[in-house]
């Protein structure tokens, strides 16, 4: 390396802007290559701050913020759009029900669902039947299962009310399920979309209010059971699957609903409750 | 007010076996080290102190609240940081993206004020200059250090950490140590280790727990000092004793109740003094079966 | 310390993610990168965006330096490249051309110096106008194209072109003068 270094006062004036294009161009090329002299502009501009010359403290904190700060995900920014506040807007987006593969899992598995009852027979409707309401079911129980949400014992000390963030993924995951099955459900021959949501907001409801006694991911197991039991047996003793819709059953769905969200509310303090297993 | 910990009678019961049992203790500012064996309940009674269990029978009482109070279990925890034995991450997270869930948890709910205290507990564990990096792609020594920086959020009163410096390097421990009995001045600490290198550097007290039930509880030095006298060096391992192994100068250290005479004496560590405690003689086991590990 | 680590081993550390390693790149160039790209521009946010641009720019694909030239001058191209695609309005532009005026005659103690580095060249230039100034500034010495440099000194590519033209017609004559 050469030993030339760019004279002081041609250094001020390069970083006073007072110098001619030659010079500027001489300072310049050196700087290149030269790291002794780029301390020297460092030192000379840090420290400084004064309006026309950049804050080189407040340029990092900008760069840093971009490089380490968690990109908000798509849901987040929809949830925030929706009115809730950001920091609820992170905790409910983090719930794997928002995650890439859990919702390319579920449209595919309504998809296939789907297709087989528009093409089939009446199976293929008995199908989407007894999937449609379990869809929400799962995807909540999901939501906040400590298989799936492994971070669960840091967590469960921490302040936030569960019952909040439960709540909170609850109602944002049928938000996006249920209009997600209303869909699926055109393709279904029979009875209008709209006549699965009390089944699905009943098995929801169900397995919330389980879950005050047992993981979340028990309670979606014995909900989905027990529903499919009922399906089979009430088809098979009225032999078409619109029986399932028919307005008496609502009636039930709508209780168990109700029911369910009152034992929910009333035992909220044990969702999300650390049992230890034995081992 | 000194803040303080305290549990009467406290016992907890899974199934028909007790992890605890007959559980009193007092704790106060500084590091208090918890030994015992693999199944003495030690998991069990931090997950008690970090309101994670309720306890079958007792009262605790942490910082004058009571935690089976939901209203008052809320405000322990707007004041304890809690490190589990095994902690998993959610997927996909980065380090800095994993400890600011954790406060938003904590309710930090100012984005700046959050950033900020993020990377001071990143700064605090020498993680800082990895903060981008993908969980899946560290260490398990940078995992458990990561671990630890979220109980660090907000440095909380009252800090209980299973085992913190598992698979953690020397070098990082050292460290480590510093973090702690500096948080140590003002807040109550209480880790469980496996390491009484650990406890010997760190606790002025030690709690040793055995079957469920407190063997010792008091000063390390004074622990230490009860092996006084009972640790020797021979070149063979001497049947007399309740503890003999070769140690790296190919000598034999020996630890019994009743030394002999005319031995080399040395120095007792504070594992000789554990060791001594846990060769003497058993409790009544009644109803105390090793039930978790 | 980074001290003793050089650019290259500092962008491969930023490869591994290592946040430490990119603020001793930030603290090495910030400072010459921002007073650079301010003699192009006099828009203080426009320089300070298109320096935080760069920085995440290489964050982000800090192998797309390919090991060929100085690290710096890799820099200094994303810099400006930055810069050029932020700037919006002509007044920014302007003004710099007030500052190339000021500048039109060289102090005696630099003319001194000039020679130490471009001999009478540094005369020659000092005699163009400060149009063809920039140009060649933006071209030969930033290395512009003419297309980006268009887009910089908010001029038609012909104008870029036509000037850089004459203004090497105007230093070739200057040289050929000074020659014994």
């Amino acid at each position: 390396m050469t030993s030339w270094h760019v004279d002081e006062m041609a250094l001020r004036r390069w970083i006073g802007r007072s110098d001619s294009l030659a010079d500027s161009a001489s300072v310049e090329q050196h700087l290149l290559w030269c790291d002794q002299c780029r301390e020297r502009v460092n030192a000379a501009v840090t420290g400084r701050p004064a309006p026309g010359v950049v804050d080189l403290g407040d340029m990092w904190s900008q760069i840093r913020d971009a490089v380490e700060l968690p990109r908000s995900s798509v849901f987040e920014r929809l949830l925030q759009r929706a009115g809730l506040p950001a920091h609820d807007a992170k905790l409910v987006a983090v719930a794997s029900a928002f995650r890439g593969k859990w919702l390319a899992g579920v449209t595919g598995v309504l998809t296939f669902v789907a297709l087989a009852a528009a093409l089939g027979d009446s199976r293929g409707v008995w199908l989407f039947l007894a999937v449609a309401p379990l869809v929400p079911c799962i995807a909540v129980a999901f939501s906040y299962d400590p298989k799936v949400d492994p971070a669960l014992e840091p967590e469960l000390v921490t302040p936030y009310p569960a019952l909040r963030l439960v709540l909170l993924r609850t109602v944002a995951i049928l938000g996006m399920a249920l209009p997600a099955v209303a869909l699926f459900g055109l393709f279904v021959p029979g009875r209008a979309p709209y006549t699965w949501l009390l089944p699905a907001v009943g098995c929801v409801a169900a397995v919330l209010a389980l879950s005050t006694w047992t993981s979340s991911l028990r309670a979606a197991v014995a909900v989905s059971a027990v529903w499919l039991v009922v399906v089979w047996s009430l088809v098979a003793q009225a032999g078409s699957p619109d029986v399932v819709l028919h307005a008496r059953f609502q009636i039930g769905y709508l209780v168990l609903a109700v029911t369910s969200t009152v034992i929910f509310l009333v035992r909220g303090r044990h969702v999300r409750e650390f049992r230890p297993r034995r081992r | 007010m000194t803040p303080s910990i305290s549990l009467r009678g406290v016992g907890r019961r899974f199934g028909a076996a007790w992890a605890l049992a007959d559980v009193n203790l007092d704790l106060a500012p500084g590091v208090t080290g918890l030994l015992g064996p693999n199944g003495a309940g030690k998991t069990t009674l931090l997950r008690l102190l970090a309101t994670a269990l309720s306890p079958t029978r007792g009262q605790v009482c942490v910082l004058g609240l009571d935690p089976a109070v939901p209203a008052e279990r809320t405000g322990i925890r707007r004041r304890l940081g809690y490190l589990p034995q095994e902690i998993g991450f959610p997927r996909g997270f980065s380090a800095f993206a994993f400890v600011d869930y954790i406060a938003v948890l904590k309710e930090w709910t100012q984005p700046a004020v959050r950033h900020a205290e993020v990377r001071r507990v990143l700064d605090l564990v020498d993680l800082g200059g990895i903060s981008t990096k993908r969980i899946r792609a560290m260490s398990g020594g940078q995992r458990r250090r990561l671990a630890l920086a979220q109980a660090l959020l907000g440095s909380p009163p009252v800090l209980i950490l299973d085992e913190p410096t598992a698979g953690v390097d020397p070098e990082q421990r050292a460290a480590l140590r510093n973090v702690l009995a500096e948080l140590a001045r003002t807040s109550i600490v209480v880790l469980s280790t496996h390491q009484t290198e650990d406890v010997a550097a760190l606790c002025e007290r030690v709690i040793v727990l055995d079957c469920g039930r407190v063997r010792y509880n008091g000063q390390v030095t004074e622990l230490v000092g009860r092996a006084a006298g009972r640790v020797w060096l021979a070149d063979a391992p001497d049947v007399a004793a309740s503890a003999s192994w070769r140690t790296g100068t190919g000598r034999y250290r020996n630890v019994a109740e009743h030394a002999r005479a005319g031995v080399e004496h040395v120095e007792p560590s504070l594992e000789d003094a554990y060791l001594l405690l846990r060769g003497g003689t058993r409790p009544d086991s009644g109803d105390v079966r090793e039930v978790l590990s | 310390m980074h001290g003793s680590r050089s650019d290259a081993a500092l962008l491969a550390a930023i490869g591994e993610r290592d946040l430490a390693a990119m603020r001793a790149l930030y603290d090495r160039h910030a400072a010459w990168l921002s007073v650079r790209l301010t003699r192009r521009c006099n828009d203080c946010d426009a320089v300070a965006d298109a320096v935080q641009d760069t920085f995440v720019a290489v964050w982000r694909k800090p192998q797309g330096f390919r090991g060929d030239g100085d690290v710096a001058a890799w820099l200094w191209g994303i810099a400006i490249r930055r810069l050029v695609s932020r700037l919006r309005s002509h007044r920014e532009v302007m003004a710099r051309f007030e500052m190339m005026d000021a500048t039109l005659v060289p102090a005696a103690e630099d003319q001194v110096l000039l020679s130490v580095e471009y001999g009478d060249i540094g005369q020659a230039l000092a005699r163009l106008s400060p149009e063809m100034r920039a140009v060649i500034q933006a071209v030969v010495l930033d290395g512009l194209t003419a297309k980006e440099a268009a887009r910089l000194l908010d001029m038609p590519v012909g104008s870029v072109k036509t000037r850089l033209s004459r203004a090497k017609a105007h230093l070739r004559a200057a040289l050929a003068e000074g020659l014994p």
